[in-house]
């Protein structure tokens, strides 16, 4: 199933087909490990809903759900 | 004799000693290994024309004198702002920059990949490096083993473990730093795709044959990846090189990449193929933080003790630093008690030493107590690694407004003082947000505007309409400032600033254990920074108001008021009541009391009348001066305070004495209102003004403050007009 990365729910996991956005801001998120081909688990979202955290390669990023809206994911 | 006449010829041919910087991501200890090769031996400035902090040391090896450099932490090399140029600046020696001779990159070694990421851009640069792989413990205890030797095998470049926090593998580092400079080594450098190569040197050619002052490849290299980053702004004709740049990118997409992920990507490759083997974990990697976080970042439990630190915080500033404040207040007090009867003889002297110096050094050391206790819980919220959870969790309240979770702690910090929540901003690492929480800092209520809600609200409301009220007025002036703080930095940040905003991804750290070493040192920074700097500007005001104040004055003033005197003797005017007067009188007629009196008409809109306007207009250095002044304008000296029943038995029944009003009472309740909100929204702080300037510059600083007084005038007149109607 696909979807974006901000539709997933705590504990779900996905892999990261696509990333739309312009190129500083898709090479920043690269650079933090959102690479098309990783798999991204949503661990937990803040009080209020957002933003939410979600480990990737091993490690546990918080990012808005305004640019989680960008990563297009591909759910197994 | 011969032999160290050439030493300094050839190691000294530019005059200079080494230049070595540390290069590294945020949190990963960088700038505590700094202070650990520094020692205290550290200067701090702006680079020229960017807010950013250059922070150069003097690092000591044996006998030889290197300049250390601790560049701002990053991800890798991409620019938005100017503001995260300068590291691409530094290394590439643009701009008058001294290009590094050494680059020393400090690792995380729980996270070796993502970390060396920046290491392999830099690659490029051709410029000689060591690894420090810093916080080797941590990494130990979550299960991660790195074979050192063949990580320093297969990058070719000496490898030093350390823990920085504990000054483990320190003296091994000065030792690899001097061999580096004598033997010096490369990192290997990223083998490009043909198109991506090609795609450099076109650019390379393109910017030579447009006159330009030409690029280095790993200056192409940001051109072709930050098509839209400030890099590419500077370096020549953007219309040209963008024809170039979208050649490249179709050639890339050709490859089977997107260009924005493209660089990242193949390094990532690049430092996978080069990191095989070197990392090995023991069974599933520990997650130290994930119990923790489990608590920290729960929605109800983590919420609650995000009040309940923040609470903390803002107790130790509202009230704690009280006592030492107090003190400093105390010992100003006493030095002008005691230099004072020495320059009797010389009145002019005798002010200006006691009020215009004395009182302006007082007046800038009274901040420090604030500053030093939030830069205290600073450094431990983010030493903790918890200032990033903080930041996450509240984030949702400020990303409407441009602004961000870590917004949070300067602002919550400006309701005491805006001077350390201007300096708390630093924690923000988005330039725009920052600039913005920094601009918003002075419209919190601030404990030096309370006197005035004090003595307005307890003469004319909390008489009039019960205690109740008055609270509930107390609590709306505190208010007033953030409801409209943040809309205006939502305005600012959607039609008025050009900066980019950045995505707000945060990393979030591992717990650590804080050293009491690294939090002083950041107080020490913090305190030294803010006297050295802000506090020579606003002692400057301070004597600048002082003599707006104190001159002309003639001695025919003070004449007049005793021959009147003597004339009217048996009225029951006391000697004392006599000096007060003399001292009114020569506020009248002060440079800064004509003043008043002749910009009156531009706050009549808003009822004030001149002793209102001198009021407000003397307290512009700092509002705190207001009751002070208010005591002299009304005869009863400058001891009075905001309890002062005589003080409020004239305000009750002051009247205008000419004009359309005469004859009627001058503090109507609109006007009283008026002031307030003007209190709350000006910018009344010439200490705010210098910070604002040191952390920005003069521009926004000039900015900021116009903007807050013609903001707190508009507010004063809509609320007297409106107020009039009734």
């Amino acid at each position: 199933m696909n979807g974006t990365l901000d539709r997933l729910q705590v504990g779900e996991s996905a892999e990261i087909i696509d990333i739309s956005s312009d190129c500083t801001r898709a090479g920043r998120m690269a650079t933090l490990g959102f690479i098309t081909g990783r798999r991204v688990t949503v661990t937990r979202l803040a009080p209020l809903g957002d933003p939410i955290s979600v480990e990737i390669d091993g490690q546990e990023i918080s990012l808005r759900r305004a640019e989680a809206r960008l990563i297009a994911v591909k759910q197994a | 004799m011969i032999m160290a006449t050439e030493f300094k010829k050839t190691s000294q041919s530019a005059n200079k000693s080494p230049l070595v910087a540390l290069v590294g991501n945020p949190n990963t200890g960088k700038s505590t290994l700094f202070n650990r090769l520094t020692g205290l031996r550290q200067h701090i400035a702006n680079y020229p024309g960017v807010t950013v902090e250059k922070k150069s040391g003097l690092l000591r090896i044996g006998h030889q004198d290197l300049d250390l450099l601790d560049l701002p932490g990053c991800y890798n090399l991409t620019a938005v702002s100017r503001d995260e140029r300068v590291v691409m600046d530094v290394l590439g020696g643009r701009h008058g920059l001294r290009r590094p001779d050494l680059l020393v990159f400090v690792v995380d070694a729980s996270n070796l990949k993502r970390n060396l990421l920046l290491a392999s851009q830099c690659a490029e640069l051709g410029i000689p490096a060591i690894m420090a792989l810093n916080q080797c413990d941590a990494a130990k205890r979550n299960g991660i083993h790195i074979d050192t030797a063949l990580l320093a095998k297969q990058f070719g470049i000496p490898v030093v473990e350390t823990v920085a926090t504990r000054g483990r593998g320190v003296d091994d580092l000065k030792s690899a730093i001097s061999n580096a400079l004598a033997n010096p080594s490369f990192l290997p450098r990223i083998q490009w795709p043909e198109c991506i190569a090609k795609g450099c040197q076109v650019l390379q050619s393109g910017v030579k044959d447009l006159g330009g002052e030409g690029v280095t490849q790993a200056e192409a290299l940001r051109v072709l990846f930050d098509s839209d980053s400030v890099f590419t702004c500077g370096i020549s004709d953007k219309i040209c090189l963008k024809k170039m740049v979208d050649a490249a990118h179709h050639d890339i997409r050709g490859l089977g990449l997107s260009p924005g992920s493209a660089e990242a990507v193949l390094h990532y490759r690049h430092l996978e193929s080069l990191l095989d083997g070197v990392v090995t974990t023991s069974g599933p990697v520990a997650r130290s933080h994930e119990s923790i976080d489990a608590i920290l970042l729960h929605r109800v439990w983590g919420t609650l003790i995000f009040f309940v630190v923040m609470y903390v915080v803002f107790q130790s500033l509202y009230s704690w630093a009280g006592p030492l404040m107090d003190l400093i207040d105390a010992l100003t007090g006493m030095a002008q008690g005691f230099i004072s009867p020495l320059l009797e003889n010389t009145p002019v002297l005798q002010s200006l030493i006691c009020g215009g110096i004395i009182s302006g050094v007082g007046g800038v050391l009274v901040f420090l107590p604030q500053i030093l206790i939030l830069f205290f819980f600073i450094s431990l919220l983010e030493d903790t690694g918890y200032m990033a959870r903080a930041a996450f969790l509240v984030d949702k309240l400020f990303s409407w407004c441009g602004l961000n979770g870590r917004s949070f702690v300067p602002l919550l910090s400006s309701y005491a003082c805006a001077i350390p929540g201007v300096m708390a901003a630093r924690t923000l690492s988005d330039p725009k947000a920052r600039l913005t929480t920094i601009l918003m800092a002075p419209f919190m209520s601030c404990s030096a505007r309370l006197p005035v809600y004090i003595l307005l609200i307890g003469t004319f409301i909390e008489p009039r309409y019960g205690a109740f009220a008055a609270g509930w007025a107390l609590f709306a002036m505190h208010f007033i400032g953030l409801a409209l703080a943040l809309p205006l930095a939502w305005l600012l940040n959607t039609f008025f600033l050009k900066i980019k905003p950045q995505p707000f991804i945060l990393e979030m750290p591992d717990y650590r254990v804080p050293t009491l070493r690294n939090i002083f040192h950041r107080m020490w920074e913090r305190g030294r920074e803010f006297v050295l700097r802000a506090g020579t500007v606003i002692l400057a005001f301070s004597i600048i108001i002082w003599c707006l104040l104190y001159f002309p004055r003639n001695p025919d003033v003070a004449e007049k008021i005793r021959s009147d005197f003597s004339a009217s003797t048996g009225t029951g005017i006391s000697n004392e009541n006599l000096e007060h007067r003399i001292e009114s009188a020569y506020i009248e007629q002060s440079y800064l009391g004509r003043f008043g009196k002749a910009v009156q008409p531009v706050f009549e809109p808003a009822g004030f009348d001149w002793k209102i306007t001198v009021g407000v207009l003397s307290s512009f250095p700092a509002r705190e001066v207001i009751i002070a002044t208010m005591g002299i304008i009304y005869n009863l000296g400058a001891d009075v305070d905001e309890g002062s029943e005589d003080l409020r038995t004239i305000l009750q029944n002051e009247k205008w004495t000419s004009g359309p009003r005469i004859g009627q009472p001058v503090y109507t309740l609109p006007v009283v209102i008026g002031i307030m909100v003007f209190f709350a929204l000006c910018m009344q702080c010439g200490a705010t003004v210098a910070i604002i300037a040191r952390e920005l510059d003069w521009r926004w600083a000039t900015f900021s403050f116009f903007g807050m007084t013609t903001l707190a005038w508009i507010s004063a007149v809509v609320i007297f007009q409106i107020g009039n109607l009734f």
